[in-house]
């Protein structure tokens, strides 16, 4: 599972997390939500070992990543919302590698990646370099790394971004199934169709704090409307849409 | 819709290069100072040189001014080979590669304005570094010939012209290399053909041995010398148009038959690019954009190495990478035949040297070059190290969040990285100390310590450049070679250079007190031996606090990123 407390990241004056706490229970799958710049990828980068707290903890499968974060690290799986890999390895040659990070032998890689790359739709490119990709493969290849080792907590920053909708398709297959195997699952995304079909619970972060947590049913409750979609909620919740202006403008 | 003449679209080019100049980073003042005094120096001495020569060929008379003609011709063909490849290489960027060509493609943009601004903005990039050091060139002789003004305004005319010929020729050859391989296999290609042209200009010229123009033996030489020099210079050459002209304005004359020849001919080519360019620039640009199917090598056998390798699976599993993405980016690799070229350069500086012709001194001479040959080796070992070593904790690029977010800890990733560049680097240095010395005839005592020292010496420079390296990364550098020449990189250069006087200091000082009472076949005294191993000692220290403290903060360093 993921425990945050009282997590606060401050660049100088400027306060980018201000004491956001949340828990991801395993088999969870936790929605992170929240305009741009609100403090979403900041706080997934802490969580994921990127970037160094302030204050406060950050707890992952029991191990405290301040204080052990080999062992914090290796039970956690991260998928970045830009898919920067080593363009001169092959997709195997990627796979290989990163479960050599993790401490897998070679033959249980082996067989893990060729499982992963099937999974992913990816098996006929294992043998291409990673520069001839897509940017949904490398996606889709940066999911075989974070599913490679079975982490028992994964860490999603967008996870949508430049998938087909056949391969968005599969991740939230994919997504699911993880998560009925127990794997606690947060997702920070923009696309609230996605949280809304997906997340069991959502968190919604604005200027770097937490102020709506619940089912989606109780997002809908808390805003008070009659919608059942979550888009016009967010937009109560976080201050209004612009909308109207904007169709002024055009 | 007003359509902009074409510099409208060089604005963007000049306003980044504007904020670049506004904008201050941690360290521009020391680079300004360090590449602004190399660069004054070495202008300075172009111009001291060139002066002095043009002042001494005065007083050859006819002799002399044919040398000088001569002379120009030679730059000017020096220059335009090396113009006509760098036309090539930059108008690969410039028309195919750059980021900004797709919006502009995008854009109602004539096909002319887009060809004109990038053919500017090529021939400026291509020609800059030709332009810059003429500057000492042309001055050096205009004042030591008292030329007049328009000596140095035909200079200007003349320079113009004649970048532009194989500049156009280069975008040419560019074009037509695009519509037949892909880009990205193109300029691979295009990279090692610059580096094989590199590697041949540079043996070339000391394969030629012009030290012998130094040696009165070798007087009835020079005849054969010079017609050597003469054989190259052709008519047909814009660099002999340029020569001539710039030479007649220098006598206080004209020659508007080169003058023209040089307009002419690069109005002429300009058209004919540009025709070129209009037929076949966009299926080219197309081709550029197919991600085809990358060839590459397999590497299988690093695979089977690193199992026989030492250390844990996260570290083998390091290097197998670090190694398969190196040998497979041909920008990386490619800059090792720069570095095999010199190595065989000096060995062979070593190999030439006749110290025998001086008998008396011979031996103190040989002995005194192993010492100097040490510190000459250790420059070599730190600039290979700033080039391969300080840029690989950068190397990581983008792609580091794989090792951050994994549980390797950042003290077994920096440690990987030094084996990975100890093991090459110590190979190289101590081919070079030992063959040298061996070349040489240096002393039985100096050749094992030159190994000896070598050995600590390489241990201190590369743990200095793995560590500094991750004091000072740069992960969003477009390419290592601006890793190299960064504030950490600059850093690292002057820590190494003090580093090696300091060594070559105390070893010098400790062998000098052997040698001294070995040629004197003295028994040294006990006082002078515990001197020397107090010395030695003091060096071997040295070496292994720099390697210690430089791993020790890289590591620190890199624990508190973010």
């Amino acid at each position: 599972m993921i425990a945050v407390e009282t997590l606060v990241k401050k660049y100088g004056a400027f306060t980018a997390v201000d004491g956001v706490s949340l828990s991801v229970a395993p088999g969870e799958i936790h929605g992170f939500l929240g305009p741009n710049g609100a403090g979403k990828t900041t706080t997934i980068r802490m969580i994921a070992g990127l970037l160094k707290p302030t204050s406060g903890s950050i707890t992952i499968n029991g191990h405290d990543l301040a204080r052990a974060p080999e062992a914090a690290k290796a039970s956690l799986g991260f998928i970045p919302d830009r898919p920067f890999i080593y363009e001169k390895l092959t997709a195997g040659e990627f796979l290989r590698f990163h479960g050599g990070l993790y401490g897998m032998d070679a033959a249980e890689v082996e067989a893990r990646a060729t499982e992963m790359l099937d999974l992913f739709e990816l098996g006929r490119w294992q043998g291409e370099l990673v520069e001839s990709f897509s940017h949904g493969m490398k996606q889709r290849l940066v999911m075989c790394a974070a599913f490679l080792h079975r982490p028992r907590a994964v860490l999603v920053d967008e996870p949508m971004v430049g998938l087909d909708p056949r391969g968005a398709r599969l991740i939230k297959d994919i997504f699911r199934h993880m998560s009925e195997k127990g794997v606690a699952i947060l997702m920070s995304t923009h696309t609230l169709e996605v949280a809304q079909e997906m997340c069991d619970r959502i968190s919604i972060i604005l200027r770097g704090q937490i102020i709506a947590r619940g089912t989606v049913g109780e997002l809908l409750a808390l805003a008070g409307g009659e919608d059942e979609q979550l888009t016009p909620v967010f937009l109560k919740l976080t201050g209004g849409s612009g909308l109207q202006e904007i169709e002024e403008a055009l | 819709m007003t359509t902009q003449p074409f510099p409208y679209l060089l604005l963007p080019t000049l306003w980044a290069m504007r904020n670049r100049a506004r904008r201050r980073e941690h360290g521009d003042g020391t680079r300004i100072a360090i590449f602004g005094g190399l660069a004054a120096m070495v202008g300075a001495a172009i111009f001291g040189i060139v002066f002095y020569l043009t002042i001494q060929l005065y007083d050859y008379a006819e002799l002399g001014d044919y040398l000088i003609r001569l002379g120009f011709s030679w730059l000017f063909l020096t220059f335009l080979s090396f113009l006509a490849f760098s036309g090539v290489v930059t108008s690969l960027s410039t028309f195919f590669l750059s980021e900004d060509l797709r919006l502009l493609l995008a854009a109602p943009v004539a096909r002319d304005r887009l060809f004109y601004s990038r053919f500017v903005k090529t021939v400026g990039q291509a020609g800059w570094m030709v332009a810059t050091f003429l500057v000492p060139v042309v001055l050096g002789v205009g004042l030591a010939r008292c030329a007049g003004m328009r000596y140095y305004v035909v200079a200007v005319l003349t320079l113009v012209p004649f970048v532009v010929i194989p500049v156009a020729a280069g975008s040419v050859v560019t074009l037509i290399l695009v519509n037949v391989f892909p880009a990205r296999r193109a300029r691979d290609i295009l990279t090692l053909m610059g580096l094989l042209f590199a590697v041949a200009i540079v043996m070339m010229l000391r394969f030629l041995r012009p030290e012998r123009l130094l040696s009165v033996e070798s007087l009835p030489d020079i005849a054969a010398f010079f017609s050597t020099l003469q054989s190259p210079v052709t008519p047909l050459f814009p660099s002999f148009w340029a020569g001539e002209t710039l030479f007649a304005s220098l006598q206080g004359s004209h020659d508007w038959l080169h003058f023209g020849a040089l307009w002419t001919t690069a109005l002429a080519f300009t058209i004919l690019a540009r025709a070129a360019f209009g037929r076949y620039y966009f299926t080219g640009w197309s081709k550029a954009q197919e991600a085809r199917k990358a060839r590459f090598t397999r590497l299988r056998f690093l695979d089977s190495m690193a199992r026989a390798l030492p250390g844990g699976p996260a570290a083998r599993h390091l290097f197998v990478k670090d190694l398969k993405v190196f040998l497979r980016d041909t920008t990386q690799w490619s800059q090792l035949l720069l570095l095999l070229a010199l190595m065989l350069v000096y060995l062979y500086n070593f190999r030439v040297l006749d110290l025998d012709r001086i008998p008396y001194m011979s031996g103190v001479v040989k002995n005194a070059y192993a010492v100097v040959n040490l510190a000459m080796a250790a420059f070599v070992l730190s600039a290979v190290a700033v080039r391969f070593v300080f840029p690989s904790v950068s190397a990581e690029g983008p792609a580091f969040w794989v090792i951050r977010t994994s549980p390797v800890p950042m003290r077994s990733f920096l440690w990987s990285k030094f084996w990975t560049g100890l093991v090459p680097v110590l190979i190289v240095a101590e081919a070079l100390t030992v063959v040298s010395n061996y070349y040489l005839g240096a002393a039985p005592f100096l050749r094992v310590l030159g190994a000896v020292a070598i050995f600590f010496m390489t241990f201190a420079l590369v743990g200095l450049a793995t560590g500094m390296g991750a004091i000072y990364p740069r992960f969003n550098a477009e390419n290592l070679t601006q890793v190299a020449g960064s504030y950490g990189g600059i850093g690292y250069m002057v820590l190494a250079v003090l580093f090696i006087l300091v060594e070559v200091a105390l070893l010098g000082w400790s062998s000098s007190i052997r040698l001294w009472h070995e040629y004197r076949g003295i028994r040294i005294p006990p006082s002078q031996v515990a001197l020397m191993v107090s010395l030695l000692l003091t060096a071997v220290g040295i070496a292994i606090a720099t390697f210690w403290t430089a791993m020790q903060r890289g590591i620190r360093a890199l624990e508190a990123l973010g």
